[in-house]
């Protein structure tokens, strides 16, 4: 692999640390950097995330130090106490988290130290450093996760058997994260337990600063949000379980006997609610039925997503859809360890289907990986085409979906050319929506 | 003015002494401007805004058959992300064939911060050449290989022997400046060194009369500058406007492809439609090519447009034929408008973006019958003061320089409360979230130049204004970050001119 990236989709650690604040209720980063971070950071997070918006005091309203040259040469310090006093008088947040940029990473800024002071004031300042050569947005997730597990939650040594955490799906980079938390709470609480997901509808700072007394800690995702739950493990107490994240009846279905059985849940519970959610499920595609087969809408899939995303997609299209994904491509930046965890995946799909799964970060690869994955014609009077074919991806690969004629969602980060809300892909009901897109595209396009 | 021979253009602090920090009245500050004396002016609170990255990549991103490589951590340029999507329809009302947006990043890391990213970027480099074969390639440097010392130009001098594309590199560190348009300078200083020939090109082999025809041609041609915000049907407008005093258009820099700057130089006049984008660039044309230009105004609204067409008239002698035109043009326009008048009539507007098109818009909004009750601009420079100082209505209304600066805003448009907003993108949300009527003070689809520019907008303000349901709901629920207190203090309080500089 290069060690550049063509067209990455993904932001720097600063970008994801500001993409998490963002995403939670009431909290303001305080950036300290250079005076374009933010603005670039607010501009990919609210075009290229299903038209998110600038939110409550991200986009422009980010309060920002904008260091410049002089401050880079003197030190930024200074500059920061100001910004952070100055932000507590005028800015309405419950949180503030400052977080840092490359540049005064460099020279060497104690941002962390500077939060330090007002927050033996009492006021609720944080600070991580974050500056973007630390790594990519999910690195951010990560440090801001983590931070807060260590120093805003508060201590609780006697548990709540009946409340979990989870975390793992990362704010904005799932840019239909808000809708896929409620789906995931939803389960969760079929189970007989109440969750906290930080992020989720009606959850506020307060459901973070109790996270404490959660008697475990879920994880849907098998690199991302596990750091912070060691972290959580480390101080709180708390065990977690690493959790697939569910999409369709297959996969929830796994889930919800994982998440089961580490908590000890009724086995008779727990395949009452999958038995019920799937019934509902084949209610509503006992519908398409007839479309399905009288159209033939089955496809070849390629599927260009994230590490959380690409194995669980995959398996649904494959295993729930009956459709055939012959190429994944998983775009984030991993570690072999980690490729390996992902790869795994892949492997023991119920249906049989093994598509070819790489790792590769650049988009031009893309077609490159699936020349290699599907010989091309040539010139043959019979030819086993990649047809019908249907390319999940980002905005990005609406290109590469042209250039096999097939029909394209973007379900994957950058997301420019739709508009999500609440719409969520997880669990049973999230697969009817999915596929309620999926189909509709199809029939659309007749 | 000669930069050409440095490898980054100077900042505009240095340059223009241009400010993003100031509130007073319109007066006060074309008479501190004229003074030189707004440098320096600081924020105790501040928002974040663009820098000359970003601002660069607004610019360099709409180029055609170009791949950019963002030189820099990863997060760098990732603002891109949002246009993806977008660009390359743009790209494609220039020329079918467009590709759209293609970029590399560096994704320099921490081992590149100790180590130095130059070798990245010379893979970079060949990737774009051997992937996409396109005709430029323009790296933009961002502040990490600039403080650790990475000899971008080293890299590219190496790299031109063994790539046919022409390599652009644009040095617009964001640290460098807190005036976000030193980008301009920034794209334009790199399309000077390598994109427009050094010298006038001489074609021999050419008969006398086709030199003839070439030099006539070159006569009667004028190189419009576009800006990234302008939408196609606004350069068909301009072109209209100058087809009826004969003229052809070369228009440049936006969308154009990388080869149209071989022919910058085949023009017998430079024209601007926003001074404080284009003072660089022409100004180093006519340093270097002895071409003239005309800078003084944008054509938006009346006054302007008529002004902007016989500036160039006067230039090829037609000032008759361009005031035939114009009185034919203004007399239809006065005819179109006036069944809106008495819907803009006494409505309280109040502007913000760009310092030229803030000021070119206060005129077109009172010509229209609104009463303009303050503006704000993204930076201020000298250009504005001869369009600003001019507009006798406004010289007491209030005049906010602030790049973004959104709290300014929310304070100005509380305690003012215009019935209407026009503003910058990424400005607008926090006008509609108070409730207030908006709309868009450029958009990359519509038209706003020139006369029907005028009718145009005329047009979209009485539909917006009919229905502003959407916002008003907004305003009942949902809340701006800020504590009430803060709308009961000046809007203007934490601006610092302690240290301002005389």
């Amino acid at each position: 692999m290069s060690n550049f990236i063509d067209r990455p989709r993904y932001l720097c650690t600063m970008g994801g640390a500001v993409s998490t604040l963002k995403a939670l209720p009431r909290a303001i980063s305080i950036i300290h950097a250079a005076a374009g971070c933010g603005g670039n950071i607010g501009n990919a997070l609210n075009g290229a995330a299903g038209y998110l918006g600038s939110g409550y005091c991200a986009g422009l309203a980010l309060p920002s130090s904008n260091v410049y040259e002089r401050d880079i040469v003197f030190g930024g310090e200074e500059r920061l106490e100001e910004q952070i006093a100055s932000t507590l008088e005028i800015v309405d947040g419950d949180l503030y988290f400052v977080v840092t940029g490359c540049m005064v990473d460099i020279i060497g800024d104690d941002a962390v130290s500077v939060a330090r002071r007002f927050n033996q004031q009492g006021k609720p300042v944080f600070a991580a450093e974050t500056g973007g050569f630390k790594g990519n947005a999910y690195n951010g997730y990560d440090i801001v996760l983590s931070t807060l597990f260590r120093e805003f939650v508060e201590k609780k040594p006697v548990k709540n058997k009946k409340i979990v955490n989870l975390f793992g799906l990362v704010p904005i980079q799932d840019v239909f994260w808000k809708g896929n938390l409620n789906v995931l709470k939803d389960l969760i609480q079929k189970l007989g337990y109440k969750v906290n997901t930080f992020f989720g509808e009606g959850e506020t700072i307060e459901n973070l600063k109790q996270a404490g007394e959660a008697h475990f800690n879920i994880v849907v995702s098998d690199v991302y949000g596990v750091k912070s739950a060691k972290i959580f493990e480390e101080v709180h107490d708390v065990p977690y379980i690493v959790a697939n994240l569910p999409i369709g009846p297959a996969g929830t279905k796994e889930f919800l006997e994982t998440v089961g059985k580490a908590l000890g849940v009724d086995e008779l519970l727990v395949s009452n609610v999958i038995a019920e959610e799937k019934a509902r499920y084949y209610s509503y595609v006992e519908r398409l039925a007839d479309v399905y087969n009288d159209l033939d809408f089955q496809r070849y899939s390629v599927v260009v997503a994230d590490a959380n995303y690409a194995p669980a997609l995959t398996r649904f299209i494959a295993d729930d859809l009956g459709w055939l994904p012959e190429l994944v491509v998983i775009t984030d930046i991993l570690s072999e360890d980690e490729e390996k965890l992902v790869a795994e995946k892949f492997t023991a799909f119920s249906s049989g289907v093994t598509p070819k799964v790489v790792f590769d970060t650049d988009t031009s690869n893309v077609s490159k990986h699936f020349n290699k994955a599907w010989p091309r014609n040539n010139n043959n009077r019979y030819f086993n085409a990649f047809s019908p074919a249907f390319v999940f991806g980002s905005s990005l690969d609406r290109e590469f979906a042209d250039s096999l004629g097939a029909a394209h969602l973007s379900v994957s980060y950058p997301i420019s050319n739709r508009v999500v809300l609440d719409r969520a892909y997880l669990g049973y009901s999230g697969s009817l929506r999915l596929i309620e897109d999926v189909i509709g595209l199809l029939v659309g396009s007749r | 003015m000669d930069y050409i021979k440095e490898k980054a253009p100077p900042v505009r602090e240095e340059r223009l002494r241009a400010c993003n920090a100031y509130g007073g009245s319109c007066g006060n500050l074309v008479e501190k401007s004229k003074k030189g004396c707004l440098n320096g002016i600081k924020r105790k609170f501040s928002q974040t805004q663009g820098c000359q990255l970003n601002l660069s990549l607004a610019i360099i991103n709409t180029i055609r058959d170009a791949v950019v490589i963002v030189h820099g951590p990863v997060g760098c340029g990732g603002a891109s992300l949002a246009q993806a999507g977008v660009n390359k329809g743009f790209q494609k009302l220039r020329d079918s064939s467009a590709r759209g947006l293609l970029w590399v990043n560096t994704n320099m890391g921490e081992n590149e911060v100790v180590q130095g990213g130059e070798s990245r970027l010379r893979e970079a480099i060949l990737h774009a050449e051997k992937e996409f074969r396109p005709s430029a390639i323009i790296i933009v440097n961002s502040c990490v290989p600039a403080i650790i010392g990475d000899d971008i130009d080293g890299v590219v001098e190496q790299a031109q022997k063994e790539v046919k594309a022409k390599i652009v590199p644009v040095h617009c560190e964001g640290f460098k400046t807190k005036i976000m348009a030193s980008a301009y300078d920034a794209v334009y200083h790199g399309i000077l060194r390598n994109l427009v020939p050094h010298e006038k090109i001489v074609q021999d082999e050419k008969s006398e009369l086709e030199a003839l025809q070439e030099k006539y041609r070159t006569s009667r041609t004028v190189n419009v500058l576009n800006v990234s915000s302008m939408s196609r049907i606004d350069e068909y407008e301009l072109v209209r406007l100058l087809k009826a005093i004969d003229l052809e258009l070369n228009i440049l820099p936006c969308y154009a492809h990388p080869n149209d700057f071989q022919k910058a130089t085949e023009a017998a006049l430079n024209v601007s439609i926003c001074a404080t984008h284009d003072d660089y660039f022409v100004e180093h044309l006519k340093e270097k090519y002895d071409i003239p230009f005309i800078l003084r105004t944008i054509p938006i609204g009346v006054k302007y447009t008529n002004r902007w067409i016989l500036d160039i008239a006067k230039f090829f002698g037609a000032e008759e034929a361009a005031q035939r035109f114009i009185d034919q043009e203004v007399k239809q326009l006065e005819e179109a408008i006036a069944p809106f008048r008495d819907i803009f009539k006494g409505k309280r507007v109040l502007i913000g973006g760009g310092e030229i098109r803030v000021v070119a818009n206060a005129e077109l909004l009172h010509y229209l019958g609104f009463e303009i009750i303050g503006l704000r601009a993204y930076h201020y420079d000298q250009f504005a003061d001869e369009m600003l100082g001019e507009q006798d209505i406004i010289t007491q209304i209030p005049f906010n320089v602030a790049t973004g600066q959104p709290f300014e805003q929310a304070n100005l448009n509380h305690n003012l409360k215009p019935d209407l907003y026009v503003g910058h993108v990424n400005t607008n949300v926090w006008a509609a979230k108070q409730g207030i009527p908006v709309i868009p003070l450029f958009h990359q689809s519509q038209l706003f130049l020139g006369y029907t520019g005028i009718y145009e907008f005329a047009r979209r303000l009485a539909r917006i204004l009919r229905n502003p349901s959407f916002n008003r709901n907004l305003k009942d629920n949902v809340h701006l970050p800020y504590f009430e207190e803060w709308y009961d203090k000046d809007a203007f309080s934490y601006i610092d001119e302690s240290e301002l500089q005389a």
